[in-house]
């Protein structure tokens, strides 16, 4: 059932992906902008461009560029960036592996300190750890990524002299961005994790638990968590798109390559391949991420295959 | 007793390690710099297909010239040079004992086998109106021209000119200036990490130094580390921090922050070009000659440069940076601010003032549009454009647009003002912005102009030697001034900031730029 479920789901993302690549390819097509001007320099003649713009064949119809595109595409061809002039599955080679380790250890340290956090809070019934947990949260939702990172540098290395300031050349300097990425998370997580533990504690099959004479230990990890998973998976699956394209501003400011800071330096220039290259990249983890929340969540509730295989 | 001989063992080992790395610790001459973020994202160290380069890869190639500071050009890779009147050959004579980083010799055939890799290439237009090498002997090479070409020393002492080994340059292929690159500069490429950083070793071997530096020997620096650092408050924190030593292309807005921190020393080099306000000569009102030497002399350059860049840097009165010999125009074209008589030519175009401070005509209000881009120096410069355009009653509105959608608006027409800048030092950037050829960008303009196109046409192609191609120059910028296409407003310094506790520097940079000349001079303070 599961298995059918699931490869149902994949079947659903060759059309889904069809879609996206037509936005995708069509957005940056409309947005002002040409990149020859980034091109060209003083000097070059008017004839040069024209030659330029037949060359990355900017002069042919958009849909025939669209599926000259796709074409490439499919064979695994991401084709050839016009201003950073190397092919785009070499700089998005070059660029995944910083995006994978630093969204992904933000991701995981997110997921494991926003559950623990979110279960301490829904367990200690105190006003004044309630305030400070809202607090948290709030911060944790509204304080924007870049002048968290700017306050993290302030703090901690040029006052402590703890971490290095920017660089990805260590695992130290990992330490600030994944917090910084990590924190909006944590407060993101620990929320759901409350309210859904809340919600499960006021089923009656709990009550039922307390009368056959569970330890309350028991009941939490064994019967609550468990329950109170199904929406945090949901919401983890949902941020592994995150993983990839979420750190923009944070790889910005503490100076870290990756597929997020290719994206605004190709999109500054223009540069269509490399944009559409990474867009899509950031598609289909968005779309793989949806994917793996589904199949959990089917894994671990049968309704849910039971519904909508 | 043999735990305490033990522990005196230990104990000395300990001391002399750290007695070790003590003394690494005062010879290693290493050094960080951090690049200018108009120089961040090169994707590769091949000057001859690259269309960006950095300061890491003017230290790997050596160039067959130099430019000084005042723009004159001295001797590097050649020793000298000759031009025949015609301007229709050049003889170069070559420096003798020069090594390629691979340990192939550099010679009249190393010229010969570069020259036409740059066929076919976006950079052609380099080498364009050279017709063929001749190489007339191991140290001297000749090139034949297809038409004379007086800005021939201009395009070889760029950065695009570096001389590679042909050598490594065909056994690479694709891969040259990714994987591998070689030069015969001062400082050899060690590892390059696309978006991050860049590691260059010093060339023992160095010793063939221009002019330009005192240090005629390999560089005093073992190491020097590049990394890109797109946010300026990262860069100024990691200077701050001592995370790097130099940082390349300070905002002048920047310096006043920096100059308040003890350790760093800030070197002002004069820039390479110039801020400005083009005026587009084909929207109304400014189809009316009068209008626009209204509003070129409503802009107060003295004023911006000491209210905004706090005296750093230097007013631009015409088109072109004051080292350019085709910048020495008749000082009566020169731009000077001179409200009273901006007003009066309003007056005198039947703009006549309003109650509410702005002007009026055919019952239509003197309301213009001003565009720029979305970098805070140039929203902070186009606000107070704006202010001092309201002194003659005119009402320019603002808009920001990103670097690349700004060019549409001008391809579209769409502007009237704009608040701009460009870093170029040869005349020839008067073509760029003002041929018939490009109206709308880099025509920001829009003037088409049969005198003025004549002018571009003799200046661009028509000069046979350098002096001739200043006299030209002068006259096609003279005509451009009298015509009031654009309002000159200022004219930057590049910047550089370095921590003094952690380098040294000389105290005048040379050069055009921070280059191998500069790097060769650098010391790590013991």
């Amino acid at each position: 059932m599961l298995l059918k479920y699931t490869f149902h789901r994949f079947l659903m993302l060759i059309p889904v992906s069809i879609s996206i690549s037509f936005v995708i390819f069509m957005i940056v097509y409309l947005l002002p902008g040409d990149p020859i001007d980034n091109l060209i320099r003083v000097g070059s003649s008017p004839e040069a461009r024209e030659r330029l713009t037949a060359k990355y064949g900017l002069d042919k119809p958009l849909l025939t560029q669209y599926f000259v595109w796709m074409g490439n595409m499919l064979r695994g061809d991401f084709g050839d960036a016009i201003v950073l002039r190397r092919p785009v599955a070499d700089l998005i080679k070059q660029n995944l592996p910083y995006s994978l380790t630093l969204g992904g250890l933000a991701f995981a340290f997110s997921s494991v300190v926003g559950i623990i956090l979110g279960t301490i809070s829904a367990i200690v019934k105190n006003p004044i750890m309630e305030r400070f947990f809202r607090g948290f949260i709030l911060l944790g939702s509204t304080v924007p990524g870049f002048w968290l990172a700017l306050l993290m540098i302030l703090l901690f290395s040029v006052t402590l002299g703890w971490f290095p300031v920017s660089g990805a050349g260590s695992w130290q300097a990992l330490v600030l961005p994944v917090l910084t990425i990590g924190f909006g998370g944590i407060a993101l997580v620990a929320r759901v994790t409350r309210v859904a533990l809340l919600d499960v504690w006021r089923a009656d099959f709990v009550k039922l638990l307390y009368a056959k004479g569970l330890s309350g230990r028991a009941i939490l990890f064994k019967h609550l968590l468990p329950h109170a998973m199904l929406p945090v998976v949901t919401i983890l699956a949902l941020r592994i798109g995150w993983i990839l394209g979420g750190a923009i501003t944070v790889e910005f400011v503490f100076g870290r390559p990756g597929l997020g800071s290719l994206l605004i330096r190709a999109l500054s220039q223009r540069d269509y391949p490399v944009v559409q290259g990474s867009l899509l990249m950031l598609a289909l983890a968005v779309m793989l991420g949806t994917l793996i929340g589904d199949i959990a969540q089917a894994a671990m509730d049968p309704r849910v295959r039971e519904e909508k295989s | 007793m043999r735990y305490t001989k033990k522990k005196q063992l230990l104990s000395g080992l300990a001391l002399l390690t750290a007695g070790l790395m003590t003394a690494s610790a005062v010879f290693a001459q290493e050094a960080t710099i951090a690049f200018a973020t108009s120089e961040l994202g090169v994707t590769s160290y091949n000057p001859v297909t690259a269309t960006l380069l950095n300061t890491a890869n003017s230290l790997i190639y050596d160039r067959l010239v130099v430019q000084d500071a005042d723009q004159s050009y001295k001797p590097h890779l050649a020793t000298s040079w000759e031009e025949t009147p015609d301007g229709m050959a050049w003889t170069f004579n070559l420096r003798e004992g020069v090594m390629f980083q691979d340990g192939t010799p550099f010679n009249a055939q190393s010229i010969a086998d570069w020259i036409p890799d740059y066929r076919g290439t976006e950079n052609e237009y380099l080498i364009d109106a050279i017709e063929s090498v001749e190489v007339i002997d191991d140290l001297t090479v000749k090139f034949v021209m297809k038409r004379a070409e007086p800005n021939l020393l201009y395009n070889l002492a760029s950065s695009f000119m570096g001389v590679p080994s042909a050598a490594a340059f065909d056994r690479l292929g694709e891969n040259y200036g990714v994987s591998e690159a070689v030069g015969t500069g001062p400082f050899k490429l060690e590892e390059f990490s696309i978006g991050l950083e860049t590691v260059l070793v010093r060339n023992d071997d160095y010793a063939w130094a221009s002019e330009l530096s005192e240090n005629q020997g390999a560089a005093y620096l073992e190491k020097i580390t590049f990394r890109e650092i797109p946010d300026q408050s990262t860069a100024f924190l990691e200077l701050k921090t001592g995370g790097v030593d130099v940082l390349l292309g300070v905002p002048t807005d920047f310096l006043e922050i920096l100059e308040q921190e003890s350790n760093v020393t800030i070197v002002e080099m004069p820039g390479l070009g110039i801020q400005y306000m083009p005026i587009n000569v084909t929207a109304a009102p400014f189809d009316d000659i009068l209008v626009r030497e209204a509003t070129v002399l409503a802009v107060d350059q003295e004023s911006i440069l000491n209210s905004i860049y706090k005296g750093v840097g230097a007013v631009a009165k015409n088109f072109l940076i004051s080292s350019l010999p085709a910048a020495n125009v008749d000082p009566a074209l020169n731009v000077s601010y001179d409200l009273a008589r901006a007003n009066e030519l309003l007056d005198q175009a039947g703009w006549a003032m309003g109650d509410d401070g702005i002007r009026m005509k055919d019952g239509e209000a003197l309301s213009v549009k001003l565009f720029t881009q979305n970098t805070t120096g140039f929203r902070r410069l186009s606000q107070v454009v704006q202010a001092q355009l309201k002194d003659i009653g005119m009402d320019a509105v603002i808009t920001v647009f990103d670097g690349s959608t700004i060019r549409d608006e001008y391809k579209r027409n769409a502007h009237q003002l704009a608040v701009r800048g460009y870093s170029w030092n040869n005349s020839d950037i008067l073509d760029w912005f003002f041929s018939g050829e490009r109206l709308g960008y880099p025509n920001v303009s829009m003037w088409k102009d049969e005198i003025g196109q004549e002018l571009n046409d003799v200046a661009m192609t028509q000069s046979a030697t350098s002096e001739q191609r200043i006299a030209n120059f002068t006259a096609y910028h003279e005509y451009v001034l009298s015509q009031f296409l654009f309002a000159p407003i200022y004219q930057p310094t590049i910047n550089i900031a370095y921590n003094s506790d952690a380098v040294t520097m000389p105290e005048v940079i040379r050069g055009v730029r921070f280059r191998a000349q500069t790097a060769l001079d650098m010391q790590v303070v013991e």
